[in-house]
């Protein structure tokens, strides 16, 4: 793999951070990967990679570790704050000043409050991967959704992609619709008005003169979808309880709910998820989630390729 | 002119040193304080007068509010982040009895003197070092903050001046 100074060196903040050839040439070099599977194993050996995660994580937190392992770093770290010095008191910045002082290479983290991840690169000169911050954003997940949707139709322009569920406060409905921003796609946006996607992502969004609209109901708009990505009520996310009771189960993607769906449609889903998504579409052609979870552990072994120098 | 001038002197006496902020809009004084949070600041300083004329004639403005202090020189970044609230205002300097005029500029980046509206941004956390900043998006008159991209609409700027 080349090394690409638009990569190099840089922060992972946000998925608006990059332009669609950038994006692209990482999608290119995730195709390689996958076509050669262990040809970046141990690339970056002799690295340290410092795995700060102040919000539980199983998944992302496992695919940046195995990522970083088979890259042939050293991983050091926390997957959740309990039983590190943070449950103590210790803030963002000095954690990051210690584990910097430990010689880690680059930093990937997992906050909940939303700038986390700006503020932490702020703190150190090496490089600080989003692994998500807050209600805000998750970079990395969403260059994974763009890379399953183009790796199932081999391109996006020119798709409708509707995207389901908690957008006020789900990160990767947010920092997807961003992703989508540097194609030429047209979005829906369903939720409850009360979860409706965020004022900030739809400022940005009519900045760019994306088309987009808003839906209550996924089944005015079923039929029209090439791509359906549903994400999870955010429970932990939402402050008032009675908000919570009010939504959950009234975005459940079954095959009832898809009977007027396109046969070409493909759902996605960044997983894990709870009851917004039956399992009984799991053997149906429209399931594209398991590819697309399985797209996590090259991309991100790429990105840590492409921003810490592996390669010549 | 004549008529603008006794009608002030009657209500105020000139200053040596200190501001005057002109061409506020009538009945929004309260506002100007409020941004500048003199009360805080007086308690700070008790020898700074703050007198606050309502309802006066204004050429331009029809009717006006003024705030004149007394020995205290009001920051041009906090003018300027009251001319996103009220873009009319002006500062009239005053340096030993001499007046200079300052025309408040909607900033491009305003640092440390504003709260981030989402409670849950990492500039509101308790213990951390980090100063709140937003960029302004004039077209829209909104304020972004620049770690957790919300949006603050100008005229809700002062319900968010730090304390």
């Amino acid at each position: 793999m080349r090394k690409d100074s638009d990569f190099l060196g840089k922060d992972v903040l946000s998925i608006r951070d990059y332009k669609r050839d950038q994006l692209e040439r990482l999608f290119h070099s995730v195709e390689d990967l996958e076509k050669s599977p262990n040809s970046l194993d141990g690339l970056l050996k002799g690295s340290l990679a410092a795995l700060l995660f102040f919000e539980p994580s199983t998944r992302t937190y496992s695919s940046f570790q195995i990522a970083a392992s088979t890259l042939g770093m050293q991983v050091t770290g926390f997957a959740s704050p309990a039983g590190s010095s943070v449950s103590k008191g210790e803030t963002l910045h000095d954690t990051i000043r210690m584990f910097e002082g430990y010689g880690a290479d680059c930093f990937v983290i997992r906050h909940p409050m939303p700038g986390a991840a700006r503020y932490a690169a702020e703190t150190t000169d090496k490089p600080v991967i989003n692994a998500g911050d807050g209600s805000r954003e998750h970079p990395t997940q969403a260059m994974i959704d763009l890379f399953a949707i183009r790796k199932a139709f081999g391109k996006l322009d020119g798709l409708k992609v509707g995207i389901l569920g908690d957008l006020k406060y789900g990160r990767t409905a947010s920092s997807l619709a961003y992703g989508l921003s540097n194609y030429d796609v047209e979005m829906i946006f369903v939720a409850p008005e009360a979860l409706q996607m965020r004022p900030e992502v739809q400022h940005f969004l009519k900045q760019r003169g994306i088309t987009f609209k808003s839906e209550k109901d996924l089944r005015n708009v079923v039929g029209e979808l090439d791509v359906l990505y549903v994400t999870r009520i955010q429970k932990e996310r939402i402050p008032d309880p009675t908000e919570f009771e009010k939504v959950k189960g009234m975005y459940q993607v079954n095959l009832e709910t898809l009977k007027e769906a396109k046969p070409s449609l493909k759902v996605l889903h960044p997983l894990p998820r709870v009851d917004e998504l039956a399992a009984e579409l799991d053997a149906t052609n429209f399931a594209d989630y398991f590819v697309q979870a399985a797209a996590g552990l090259p991309l991100r072994m790429v990105l840590m390729s492409l921003v810490l120098g592996g390669g010549s | 002119m004549a008529e603008k001038q006794r009608e002030e002197r009657m209500l105020v006496r000139k200053i040596e040193e200190g501001a005057v902020i002109d061409h506020i809009p009538d009945w929004k004084a309260e506002t100007v304080a409020k941004v500048l949070r003199l009360d805080r600041l007086a308690k700070m300083q008790p020898n700074i007068s703050v007198a606050i004329l309502q309802n006066v004639n204004s050429k331009s403005l029809g009717r006006k509010d003024l705030v004149k202090i007394d020995k205290w020189h009001v920051d041009e970044k906090d003018a300027d982040i009251l001319s996103l609230v009220f873009p009319t205002i002006t500062v009239n300097y005053v340096n030993e009895w001499k007046v200079s005029k300052y025309h408040p500029k909607v900033p491009d980046v305003i640092e440390g003197r504003i709260k981030c509206p989402e409670v849950l941004c990492i500039t509101n956390a308790q213990r951390e070092p980090v100063v709140p900043k937003f960029m302004t998006l004039k077209r829209g008159r909104m304020l972004q903050c620049v770690y957790c991209d919300s949006l603050l609409d100008f005229d809700s700027v002062p319900d968010h001046v730090r304390s």
